[in-house]
């Protein structure tokens, strides 16, 4: 059967448990070969050796959790996405489940070109700082008209703004686990430029006075991931679908 | 089959993952990993490498697989640690841990490990530190039972002290009747040491310490004794491939390993009879696998795994009885499934315009074959004869097919050589490139590789010297200045490795304190250029007043005995003494499959027959 031009399959997935500490180059590999046993129909690209077609949400630092993780699959034939979801759930290795499978229509942005915001929270330790120490770190932060950050990566070192990139940040009411903050983050991950968590919590950590064995303890998950609308954040499991989807009035503000 | 929940180690791992390049290489849980049953006989499976290579290898997914077929028995996996995660294992004192279920490795009953070849010699010492154990067999009273296994146990006298057991030749039915043995052991109560003396029986095993080796005055080995009941010499095991359909589910994983892609068999073992060659030697008789089974492993691999790319594995892919039809029935399947297929270790006279089409068409373009030496002459006198003309041929067939990379593989330092055959080298691949641009082609891009020759255990050249490091490196320098060239890219393996791998390869058990202190002083991971430092070997050498030239530099006596004479691989040892000579007279030694036995001894000596799956087709 073949299937309408561009049609494509978008599945959302988590990475956790042990999968949280596959780089980002492992976690696509294992989806791409969890695809092809699944027996998915997929579409290829290449003249010669054939490359699977597919895209994929911004990668996620090693050891962050994630419930968000999303792949688009290009499709050579229609599989609907009750179908795909069990032949690719059965395919999978431990920490990587489905949480959502759906068919896109044609012409829609792939996730490679439509994520730009990711939302996280963490569990920060808070060794012998308090919960106000955070708070106070984190509305310090957003007072601020730029935060400078040191960004050091493999081949250049540079400074960076992180404000501009920092959407909500919140140190939690709710009671957290004993001992520790759970701090809210919005931050730009995607087409417009990424904020990593760790930064924002480095940042945090400093103004607050907390030492780095504390804090580099922080548990981190990565909750979802958007596009921006105006001040709204609109799931792409939401827009974009085989029928016209977009929500009129959806999407959570932030 | 319940899994055991991961113990206390996890707790203390975790941390650590974040700290260390590639967690994954230490994670486990990979697509096919075993789920493994608690309790029962344990073992655990290690390669001295690395994560990436380790995986790769054939032989510990086989017995993998066959372990855990066995009821009430596990097998579980570990590799060498990477240097980074050394340091962190050893800071917050993690013992080596299997990937399965982090159980340490000193809780296992039998502890294998692969011996693939001299340069992971360290390693393999690091592997037992690191679990915990004394290096010394002798010092070892308690914990696993070591086994070593693979191509090292050719020659695994300079690791006689280190191990407990090797088990010689194919591991498909041994593994089975160790763990048989442990099993009993722990139904009956035995000691470790009568589990020891009972495994030792089994065919294929050789323990060592039930060998006293005398040396003579001049050096060499006197005598090589066995005490009590131990055999005078203890032959290999063989078994028949087709009997032995492994692996079924190949672990995948999460990273991209050295062999990226699924390998069936298709025969063991090899009767051309390459004089350098030792695997050619010791894996005798050839025993295929019939076309059927390996187009349905095939078939059901690339279903079970994902794999996009299937490589069919043997010493020489071009002497498969039926190579031009299961070439082509696996790359109807490949087709359909939309992979790619390999064909490694192919020989330049079976090269044909068909089979080059059949391979991956194009893709990463690469085609590799291995003239070995540039002369002739030099061919005849490794037994390797293939003609200038046949060369051309299988180019030609190669670039007409599409390929845009030849990588050619060549030796140096071999047998009666002289600079004029190294220079051959370089007007051999020139005339290679001429002769496809006479045929009005683009020429490829051709990739020489150059490494030493490294004489070794049961080839007819153990007798032979190997070449000093000073004349290999004039050697170099003449490729260099020769093979100058757009076209030609040259590399050359290090010399200083093939130094040390000369120096353990025909070595005998008083190496054991070189390693030891080779490895004490921080060598690791040897064949990584990264991290070899030959000074740590040489100091070890001084320390140890070892000389390595008696090793390496002698031209070693007819009649001399081999510190591996009483391993039986089958060969003769005369007929391996006659091939030296005849191969100093430049005389080759036709193939058995087309001219009739050549009396190498294996066939009698292991009461085995080649086994060549000719019948028609539909088997």
């Amino acid at each position: 059967m073949t299937a309408p031009e561009g049609l494509r399959l978008r599945v959302q997935l988590t990475k956790k448990d042990r999968a949280r500490y596959l780089s980002h180059s492992e976690f696509s590999r294992t989806i791409m070969f969890a695809a092809r046993r699944a027996g998915l129909p997929l579409g290829y690209a290449g003249r010669f050796r054939a490359r699977i077609k597919l895209s994929l949400s911004p990668p996620i630092p090693i050891g962050v959790t994630s419930e968000c993780e999303l792949v688009d699959f290009e499709l050579s034939g229609y599989v609907s996405p009750a179908e795909a979801r069990q032949s690719l759930s059965d395919s999978l290795t431990e920490g990587i489940e489905i949480v959502e499978c759906r068919l896109m229509a044609a012409g829609e942005k792939p996730v490679g070109k439509l994520i730009d915001t990711a939302t996280y929270v963490a569990d920060v330790p808070l060794g012998s700082r308090t919960r106000a120490d955070w708070e106070r770190a984190a509305s310090e932060f957003l007072e601020r008209a730029s935060v400078e950050y040191v960004r050091v990566q493999p081949r250049r070192t540079r400074t960076v703004d992180l404000r501009p990139g920092v959407h909500r940040l919140e140190v939690a009411e709710e009671a957290a686990e004993e001992g520790t903050a759970k701090l809210h983050m919005t931050l730009d991950d995607g087409t417009r430029g990424t904020i990593k968590p760790w930064e924002v919590i480095e940042v945090l950590a400093g103004a607050a006075g907390s030492p780095e064995d504390a804090w580099r303890g922080a548990r981190v998950n990565r909750q979802g991931l958007f596009a921006r609308r105006g001040d709204r954040l609109v799931s792409p499991m939401e827009i974009g679908g085989r029928k016209p989807a977009v929500p009129r009035r959806g999407g959570r503000r932030y | 089959m319940n899994r055991i929940a991961p113990g206390d180690l996890w707790e203390l791992l975790e941390p650590v993952l974040l700290l260390v390049e590639r967690p994954s290489r230490y994670l486990g849980g990979e697509w096919n990993a075993p789920e493994v049953r608690s309790g029962g006989a344990s073992v655990v499976l290690a390669y001295p490498d690395v994560y990436e290579i380790g995986i790769s290898n054939l032989g510990l997914a086989i017995l993998g697989e066959v372990v855990n077929e066995i009821d009430g028995a596990r097998a579980e996996r570990v590799y060498s640690p990477w240097v980074d995660m050394e340091n962190e294992m050893r800071r917050a004192g993690i013992p080596l841990f299997s990937l399965e279920t982090q159980t340490p490795v000193g809780e296992f009953d039998i502890f294998g490990i692969s011996i693939p070849h001299e340069l992971t010699y360290t390693n393999i010492l690091n592997l037992m530190d690191l679990a915990g154990l004394p290096l010394r067999a002798d010092e070892r009273t308690e914990g696993p039972i070591v086994v070593g296994g693979g191509c090292g146990t050719a020659n695994p006298e300079p690791l006689a002290e280190f191990f407990d057991l090797f088990a010689l030749g194919d591991g498909e039915e041994v593994i089975g009747q160790l763990v048989g043995l442990v099993q009993r052991s722990k139904t009956e109560g035995w000691d470790r040491d009568r589990l020891l003396e009972e495994s030792s029986r089994l065919r294929g095993v050789y323990r060592p310490s039930d060998y006293t080796v005398e040396y003579a005055a001049d050096g060499t080995v006197k005598s090589v004794t066995p005490r009590g009941a131990a055999p005078a010499r203890v032959s290999k095991n063989v078994v028949d491939i087709d009997r032995w359909l492994y692996p079924g589910r190949p672990i995948v994983p999460f990273c991209e390993a050295v062999h990226d892609r699924i390998n069936v068999e298709l025969f063991r073992g090899c009767t051309r009879g390459c004089r350098f060659c030792q695997a050619g030697m010791t894996c005798r008789p050839v025993r295929e696998r019939s076309a059927g089974e390996v187009v349905r492993m095939v078939d059901e691999l690339a279903g079970r795994t994902g794999h996009d790319e299937v490589s069919l594995c043997s010493l020489s892919s071009t002497d498969y009885s039926r190579i031009e039809e299961v070439a082509r029935r696996v790359s109807e399947v490949c087709a359909h499934r939309g992979m790619i297929m390999s064909l490694p270790s192919l020989r330049m006279d079976g090269m044909s315009a068909e089979l080059a089409a059949r391979l991956d068409k194009g893709g990463r373009g690469g085609l590799t074959f291995a003239p070995e030496a540039g002369a002739e002459r030099l061919r005849r006198v490794i037994n390797k004869p293939i003609t200038e003309d046949e060369m051309v041929e299988a180019i030609l067939c190669s670039v007409r097919a599409g390929r845009r990379r030849i990588k050619l593989y060549f030796m140096i330092g071999l047998p009666t050589e002289t600079e004029e055959d190294v220079e051959e080298i370089a007007r051999l691949v020139f005339r290679l490139r001429d002769a496809v641009r006479r045929e009005g082609l683009a020429p490829p891009s051709f990739n020489v590789s150059v490494s030493t020759f490294v004489p070794k255990s049961h080839t007819p050249f153990q007798w032979s010297p190997q070449e000093q490091m000073e004349s290999v490196r004039a050697k170099h320098d003449v490729l260099k200045s020769t093979l100058r060239s757009r076209s030609v890219n040259l590399s050359w393996h290090d010399r200083e490795m093939s130094e040390i791998e000369g120096f353990l390869a025909r070595g005998d058990r008083r190496l054991a304190d070189v390693i030891q202190r080779a490895w004490a002083s921080g060598s690791r991971f040897d064949s990584w250029s990264e991290r070899f430092e030959y000074s740590r070997w040489e100091e070890a050498w001084q320390a140890a007043g070892v000389d390595p030239d008696f090793y390496m530099r002698r031209e070693r006596g007819p009649g001399e005995v081999f510190p591996w004479d009483h391993l039986d691989f089958g060969l003769d040892k005369e007929f391996l003494r006659r091939e030296y000579e005849r191969a100093l007279e430049g005389a080759c030694l036709p193939d058995c499959r087309e001219d009739g036995c050549q009396d190498c001894g294996v066939c009698d000596a292991l009461g085995e027959e080649p086994v060549l799956k000719t019948g028609g087709a539909g088997l």
